[in-house]
């Protein structure tokens, strides 16, 4: 009965710890809360699939945190590595409705430079091929002014249409006049619309080098919060 | 007796061993070699499904859709076929162990009744030729399929002697955190997310990455290859199947490894050529 | 072998020198509590010192990393290692013959351990016994925070629906996991058994270097913490083979994992070293290469090959540390280096590294096989020609792991063929086993239950090996849970459960007690059905396409991953078990005699426990090893019917 006993308590104890840490580990690593698109009450018109709802979401970009804005919550390693580095404000973690128009309005505080790879200079998956920058309708930004990107890709997961979105952000010149806060007075300011299919789960990250590391793709391009996300079509 | 006298008679030289097939029938006598003979046998087949198993795994999402595919295929169900005697015998020892040669679980250590067979040089030398004769099999197999495979993706073919033109097309592959995409530089500077390819018609890739290590792996179409930084590997296929299928990253490069994937859709050359057009692009070689 | 032939004593008077205060001196007061003290305060004071001198905000002009944080890290990772070497008193020593000081007998004595009690496990102490235990305990931890990191990853893997864990710090949890389990797994049968039992084994008192012994083992636990901090700051995001240059783009927690393999090559090397030469110098008299026991010959052969591969494995993070914090760039290719140097740096060693694992673990098996089955081991000559055909070739197949990397194509087809024949010394381990197992009755106990275990495991993991070796198919199992699957087949399948069988064996020697049959046997076959649920299903996996060290992936593999989490929980379960049943067993087990299984080894002719010196009279060998059974009926049968056989077939 001893031994039983002895060896029924290895069990629980192992499950136990085991079962603790992990449940720890993945309630201190959840994603930024959902920042949903909202439906705006119009419809638009598309090319392919007929007349659909319209939904909008504001999205910025930051260079750096600061007293007006603050940085995304993150554990004290995190934030301590990531201080000073751009991220997207206010949530990673983006909701859209499924068959539906969507507007997404950048607002790009940070300045940029020459992009490795001239394919995300260019606007690919929007409802017409162009983005709106300024005002004025581009299909794309010049390779050596790229701010940031906004990519979206497939998630490993055949059931779900294929999906991909990448939207160049341009770089505010390196002599733009800055508030007290150090971000510029006058923003570029994007705006892309896309139509979305039937529900599904993607990610998104940005394809310029923004952070540190090896070839600028570290830090903050590697961490969920910052530079990177899921992006969620939900029915 | 004188040395000539030997020579001209020759008698049969006397000997207590009894002819090779003898020996083995006498062996055969003996009830356990009977049993895990038989043993073996019936494992054997109890295994041999897995040969064509392994296929129907693999082919679940429309492969084989090109030669090399098939010749992977094949690989792989030959090689079920020939490791399956000495893994049936292996098992048949195992199992024979436990139910023929039964077991004794006592405290104390058993009496010592068991035979001291210290060596026996039949079964060594045997199962020495036969396992090495199995290899030698296999590699010869591999080394004549590795050169075939070779040949089918045009891996002997460096990248400024790609024939161009209307008999092939030319992708060059870009891996970079975390997306693939492919130009094709033989139409005005296409690039897209998507791969689009003709079927029937030779491709060649030329993969590199414009940062960590990555692996363009094209599972339907057998086409994996490393995409380097700093580098320009190359490979090649030719589908011989319509569809959409998968291509993906199997080499670990930073948070979103398991999102770097895509597709390849292998359409008929009208439709290929039609998206050419769509996509802005216009054949220039 | 066990006959002991009357010996000649001979003494002689050495002059001591003189003995000056108590024995040990000022090793008296140093122990596992002074190393922390040494290890964390040196770490402090470095990493102090280190972040007054780098600027504040400074970052690299290559990558604009922040180099400040890497500075401090790596100072306090070095500062650990020294402080606790020197609280442990690792350089007592040298400092001593620095300052002329002899050692005495009695101070010799006290280092190892005499009349200590338990206290002497937790010092600096020499005895291999001691050490054995000690790389017993520290196997275990080390496995138990591989295992915990396992069942985390089996669960994400299970959840298909979601994601339990954020991608990167799932990343990090697969590079930890497999590199503690390989620490685990190299020590696991060389570290414990290497050490308590091959002297014994072998007929010494202890082993050829009794404080390059103890220091072995405090590097190996001042390398563990270095990998556990690394958790906390970031992870190892790459995997345990840490590919450059993803690892220039990882976390900090990038160089705790470079630090431990650092201090853990210098660890084994030293290890190495120390078995290598106690085998070949210290073997009892009439114990010729032909009557050593193959355990001997199989920790030789793994010290032989660490002794070679594990250096390349210490200066490919060394220079990849480099990179990282020192702005070289051997490994960059945008700076001039290559990426495919390192991989070839890393498989140099990572090839032969699973050899180091597997071969002791198959030579343990053929100790206990004749114990077990009470008949000689089959064919003693042809094992040894397998362990040195494997130790042969082992250098020669790295690039097997390169296929797919578009380095050298041509160079694939002679690693097929060297990868292809190192499949057959293995396989002549198989029949030796096969062969002992050959019309003997088996006395069925818990180590003998390991080797069938191990021998089904070995042939799955051998044959899709196979297929793995051969260019075409590895074009698309490459980078698949294939692989996965296949390794664990062959590293947990035949070294955890060897591990297992060889701790069972050898457990009454080592602790005095016996491993509790039941309990035990329950925790092994629990693990083994688990274990092929798991890695089994992995393989379909493999098949229909997943890659590995993904977290996600498409609906058609959810079925396999179901599979293989419940299989994985139930290797957790049954490892408890294990755990349990040694926890027991341990504390209130009966005591045993010296020789339990009836063994005609050297080890179990010594008492339980076994005293400091050995054995009290140095044994002579006479006897072939494995010298059990009877005579074989079957050959009086022949000799006796041949001339009629010959009669009525005719021949004359």
């Amino acid at each position: 009965m001893k031994k039983f006993l002895v060896i029924l308590a290895t069990v629980l104890a192992g499950v136990l710890v085991v079962g603790g840490i992990g449940a720890v580990s993945s309630i201190s690593q959840e994603e930024p809360p959902v920042l949903a698109a909202t439906l705006d009450g119009t419809t638009m018109d598309t090319p392919n699939n007929g007349t659909l709802p319209h939904a909008t979401l504001d999205l910025s970009v930051y260079p750096n945190s600061s007293d007006a804005v603050p940085p995304p919550k993150a554990g004290p390693y995190e934030s301590a590595w990531l201080s000073g580095q751009p991220f997207y404000h206010p949530s990673t973690t983006i909701q859209v409705p499924a068959n539906s128009v969507v507007t997404i309005n950048f607002t790009q505080y940070d300045s940029g430079g020459q992009i490795y790879n001239p394919f995300f200079a260019h606007v690919h998956g929007s409802m017409d091929g162009t983005m709106t920058w300024n005002g004025k309708s581009v299909k794309n930004v010049k390779s050596d002014s790229v701010g940031h990107t906004f990519t979206v890709h497939q998630y490993p997961e055949s059931s779900q249409p294929y999906f991909f979105l990448s939207v160049p952000l341009p770089m505010n010149a390196a002599n733009a006049k800055t508030d007290k806060a150090g971000y510029p007075v006058d923003p570029q300011k994007i705006s892309v619309t896309f139509v979305t299919g039937e529900a599904g789960t993607y990610v998104w990250n940005c394809e310029f080098p923004c952070g540190d590391e090896y070839q600028e793709f570290g830090g903050p391009m590697q961490t969920r919060g910052w530079m990177a996300g899921t992006f969620e079509v939900v029915a | 007796m004188t040395m000539t006298q030997a020579s001209q008679e020759q008698p049969e030289s006397p000997t207590n061993r009894p002819p090779s097939m003898h020996r083995f029938k006498n062996w055969m006598r003996r009830p356990y070699a009977r049993h895990v003979m038989i043993w073996t046998v019936v494992i054997g087949f109890l295994l041999l499904p897995l040969c064509w198993l392994l296929l129907a795994a693999m082919n679940q999402t429309g492969a084989p859709a090109s030669e090399i595919m098939q010749d992977i295929e094949t690989t792989v169900f030959v090689f079920t076929l020939v490791s399956i005697p000495i893994t049936a015998f292996v098992f048949a020892v195992l199992l024979y162990s436990l139910i023929g040669w039964k077991r004794i679980s006592s405290d104390e250590p058993p009496m010592q009744e068991n035979p001291a067979i210290f060596t026996n040089r039949i079964g060594v030398v045997l199962w020495t030729v036969v396992t090495s004769a199995l290899a030698m099999f296999l590699v010869v197999w591999g080394m004549i399929e590795l050169a075939q495979i070779t040949a089918n993706s045009y891996g002997t073919i460096s990248a400024n002697e790609q024939p161009g033109g209307n008999q092939s097309v030319i992708v060059n592959v870009t891996g970079q955190q975390w997306v693939w995409t492919f130009a094709y530089p033989q139409t005005d500077g296409l690039v897209s997310d998507i791969l689009y390819l003709p079927v029937d018609k030779p491709v060649y890739f030329n993969v590199t990455s414009k940062d960590v290590i990555h692996n363009f792996w094209a599972v339907e179409l057998g086409v994996k290859i490393d995409a380097n930084p700093g580098a320009v590997t190359t490979a090649g296929v030719t589908p011989n199947k319509l569809g959409t299928f998968n291509i993906r990253c199997a080499e670990l490069c930073g948070m979103h490894h398991a999102y770097m994937e895509t597709e390849v859709r292998v359409v008929t050359q009208e439709q290929f050529d039609s998206w050419v057009r769509e996509m802005g692009g216009r054949r220039t070689s | 072998m066990s006959s002991v032939a009357p010996a000649h004593v001979h003494s002689a008077e050495v002059p001591q020198p003189a003995q000056h205060g108590k024995p040990g001196g000022i090793m008296r007061r140093l122990n596992f509590g002074t190393g922390l003290i040494g290890g964390i305060g040196l770490a402090i004071i470095a990493g102090v010192v280190t972040s007054q001198f780098v600027p504040s905000g400074y970052a690299s002009p290559v990558t604009f990393a922040p180099m400040e944080g890497e500075y401090v890290y790596l100072a306090v990772l070095l500062g650990w290692v020294i402080g606790f070497m020197a609280g442990m008193g690792a350089f007592v020593g040298p400092i001593r013959w620095m300052l002329g000081r002899e050692s005495t007998h009695l101070d010799a004595e006290y280092m190892a351990g005499k009349d200590l009690g338990r206290s002497r496990y937790w010092k600096y102490t020499t005895d291999h016994k001691v050490v054995g235990i000690q790389y017993l305990i520290v196997t275990f931890i080390v496995f138990g925070f591989g295992g915990l990191l396992a069942m985390l990853i089996r669960t994400e893997l299970g959840a298909t629906w979601t994601e339990v864990f954020s991608p990167a710090f799932y990343n990090s949890i697969i590079g930890t996991h497999g590199i503690a389990m390989i620490i685990a797994m190299i020590i696991a049968v060389s570290g414990p058994l290497g050490n308590f039992i091959v002297p014994m084994m072998i007929g010494a008192r202890d082993m050829a270097y009794p404080r390059l012994n103890a220091l072995s083992i405090w590097l190996l636990v001042a390398a563990v913490p270095c990998l556990i901090s690394s958790l906390f700051l970031g992870g190892i995001q790459d995997g345990w083979s840490a590919y450059q240059p993803l690892a220039s783009q990882a976390p900090i927690g990038m160089l705790g994992y470079q630090m431990t393999i650092i201090v853990f090559a210098i660890s084994t090397g030293i290890a190495s070293v120390n078995l290598m030469t106690t085998i070949l110098t210290m073997r009892a008299k009439g114990m010729s290469w032909s009557r050593t026991p193959i355990f001997v010959y199989g920790i030789f052969a793994a010290s032989l090959m660490g002794l070679y591969a594990f250096p390349f494995y210490q200066y490919s993070q060394i220079l990849s540390l480099s990179d990282r914090v020192f702005n070289t760039s051997f490994f960059n290719p945008l700076e001039g280096g290559s990426v495919w140097l390192y991989e070839n740096l890393f498989w140099l060693l990572g090839h032969p590294e699973v050899y180091v694992i597997i071969i002791p673990t198959a030579a343990v098996l053929m100790e206990i096989l004749p114990v077990f089955m009470r008949k000689p081991l089959f064919s003693f000559n042809f094992a040894v020609a397998g362990i040195v055909g494997v130790v042969a070739l082992s250098g020669l197949v790295w690039a097997h792991h390169m296929y797919m990397t578009g380095w050298a194509p041509a160079v694939n087809y002679p690693f097929m063929l060297s990868t292809e024949m190192i499949s057959i010394p293995v396989g002549f381990l198989v029949l030796v086993v096969i062969g002992t197992l050959w019309r003997g009755t088996s006395w069925s106990r818990l180590p003998l239950m390991a080797v069938y275990a191990v021998v089904f495991n070995k042939m799955i993991g051998g044959v899709t090996g196979i297929y793995l070796s051969d260019v075409p198919a590895d074009q698309y199992f490459h980078g698949s849970m294939f692989v996965v699957a296949h390794f664990h087949y062959m590293l947990m399948g035949a070294g955890f459960f060897g591990a297992m069988g060889g701790i069972a064996f050898y457990f009454p020697k080592m602790t005095g007690k016996i491993l509790d049959e039941r309990y035990g046997s329950i925790g092994l076959w629990t693990v083994f059905v688990g274990f092929q649920l798991t890695f089994g299903s992995m393989f379909v996996a493999g098949l229909q396409g997943q890659p590995r060290r993904v977290l996600q992936f498409d609906e058609q593999f959810d079925i396999s991953n179901w599979i293989s989490t419940i299989g994985a929980y139930t290797i957790g379960v049954g490892t408890l078990i294990f755990l349990g049943a040694i926890i027991f067993s341990w504390r209130d087990g009966p005591m045993v005699s010296g020789n339990p299984w009836a063994s005609k080894s050297l080890e179990w002719q010594t008492p339980t426990p076994v005293p400091l010196e050995n054995f009290a009279v140095l044994p002579v060998v006479t006897e072939r090893p494995y010298n059990y059974g009877v005579p074989d009926p079957y050959d009086e049968e022949l000799r006796a019917h041949d001339g009629d056989e010959l009669e009525s077939a005719g021949a004359r």
